[in-house]
């Protein structure tokens, strides 16, 4: 991306889909403690894990996204009650599927983060941003505009 | 052996004709070009005689079936729910065929009294692109195929192939070609192939850099010319409005940016997860030879050793993606 181009001053760009229940709740929680965390992440807020097409991963991946997070309740606190299993075996595939085609591993991460863990959400942010600086710039699979 | 077999069954289509248990018979005929078979609607008792099954007969007719059925039920949306007539379709299906019908009802797609499946037990079917590389580009003029031979004329010659070094990769390796289900059974069961070292080429392609991957994938979806001969031919692909076709959101861009090819490509072949029966149509009808078995058959290895489950293999089963057991794996899951 354009304002990326400079290699140093690079921040990468991490899109965050998280649930309403758990995650986002955390992310509140995060922020009413006043707790630091990277601010490379957009969160987009979904019901649910298991709401979530697994064409929004590979299409934030498109547009230019450097990395996506998916992030939900832990497995049997689930708010629809196994949203978030259902949705573990969807992204079990598609990170296996996404490495097998060639597009690392570390640039999306899957995790479960509850309402009460603000603490544990501002980590995961702080080590998916490290994850994927570390990476670099996505190249691969992205639109190229005009 | 062979001919055996068409006698059995053309005796078969008749007498459910004449029991007016079936209202259409899809099966294959003999092509139009030499040294192949197509898809055949057959109506009544007389075109009985067109039906054909040998090596040649490449195609999934559960696509058909499906097509069949639902063009049907949309035409009977006007009619009184009282006056609404079911249609029973006969289908000539091989083991992979009948997976995918099994894939149909698993998911809801239509009743099982509404096909009446003829299974005819399978050997394997002859890969059309690797003939004609065999035959380096000569045109094939006429051909047949005889105890376990091809004889072929071109215009350079006549040549003997063997049928064994002709097979489709996905037929050599096939674990189901008896039918899962099937209402009668034309023919004896035929001898197991060779499923053992099925995932062989995938795990070499695993253990190749993130780099050559990404090579592969990019050279293999450079070739693809976005004609969707892929999802018209694949049996799991029926949603009325493909993604691919959706413009709200508009999931893929229709210009020539080779991302928008990827990401087609890279979708569709997801949405194959615990859905593939690895019937080779798709790879079949590419007119431009992409290698989309690779990626299909390494869907088909996660979901066995993920979730133990092979696509279509039994009735009772229901998709992978479509049920969840508390003791899934989850080692990809990031714990900081």
């Amino acid at each position: 991306m354009a304002e990326n181009l400079e290699k140093e001053k690079w921040e990468p760009k991490i899109v965050a889909i998280v649930c309403n229940w758990c995650t986002y709740a955390g992310a509140d929680l995060a922020g009413i403690s006043r707790i630091q965390y990277p601010p490379n992440v957009r969160i987009i807020r979904v019901p649910c894990t298991g709401r979530i097409n697994p064409f929004y991963i590979v299409k934030a991946l498109q547009e230019g996204a450097d990395g996506v997070l998916v992030s939900g309740c832990h497995p049997g606190e689930c708010h629809y009650i196994s949203g978030n299993l259902v949705a573990r075996r969807k992204f079990a595939a598609l990170k296996s599927f996404l490495n097998y085609i060639g597009i690392e591993g570390d640039r999306t991460i899957f995790t479960w983060v509850s309402a009460s863990e603000g603490d544990r959400f501002a980590q995961v942010i702080r080590g998916v941003t490290a994850k994927v600086k570390a990476l670099g710039p996505a190249e691969k699979m992205i639109k190229q505009i005009g | 052996m062979v001919e055996n077999i068409e006698i059995k069954l053309r005796d078969e289509a008749k007498r459910l004709f004449s029991e007016k248990r079936v209202d259409v018979i899809i099966g294959y005929e003999t092509g139009t070009l030499p040294l192949t078979a197509t898809p055949c609607f057959i109506t009544s008792p007389e075109e009985t005689a067109k039906l054909v099954f040998n090596e040649l007969c490449t195609q999934n007719l559960a696509k058909y079936v499906h097509d069949f059925i639902t063009n049907h039920k949309n035409s009977q949306k006007r009619v009184k729910p009282e006056d609404r007539k079911k249609k029973v379709i006969g289908v000539v299906a091989r083991g992979c065929t009948t997976r995918s019908l099994v894939l149909h009802l698993q998911e809801r797609q239509y009743d099982r009294d509404e096909v009446h499946i003829i299974g005819v037990p399978c050997e394997g079917y002859l890969d059309r692109k690797r003939l004609e590389k065999t035959l380096q580009g000569e045109e094939i003029l006429d051909g047949n195929v005889e105890n376990g031979q091809i004889n072929v004329r071109t215009a350079a010659g006549d040549k003997t192939l063997s049928r064994a070094d002709l097979l489709a990769d996905n037929c050599r390796a096939c674990r189901f070609n008896n039918p899962v289900i099937s209402d009668i059974i034309i023919g004896s069961p035929a001898p197991a192939m060779n499923p053992d070292n099925e995932y062989e080429k995938i795990n070499e392609f695993e253990k190749k850099s993130l780099a050559e991957r990404w090579a592969h994938f990019t050279k293999e979806m450079g070739k693809c010319i976005r004609c969707y001969a892929c999802r018209q031919a694949c049996p799991s692909c029926y949603c009325p409005t493909c993604f691919a076709e959706q413009s709200q959101p508009q999931w893929v861009g229709i210009g020539d940016d080779e991302s928008d090819t990827q990401v087609f490509q890279c979708m569709r072949l997801f949405h194959m997860v615990g859905r593939c029966v690895d019937c080779g149509s798709c790879v079949s009808v590419c007119t431009t030879g992409v290698d989309l078995r690779n990626y299909l058959k390494k869907e088909e290895k996660d979901c066995w050793e993920l979730f133990g489950s092979r696509a279509g293999s039994s009735l009772e089963d229901m998709p992978p993606l479509g049920k969840y057991d508390e003791h899934d794996k989850q080692d990809f899951i990031y714990n900081p």
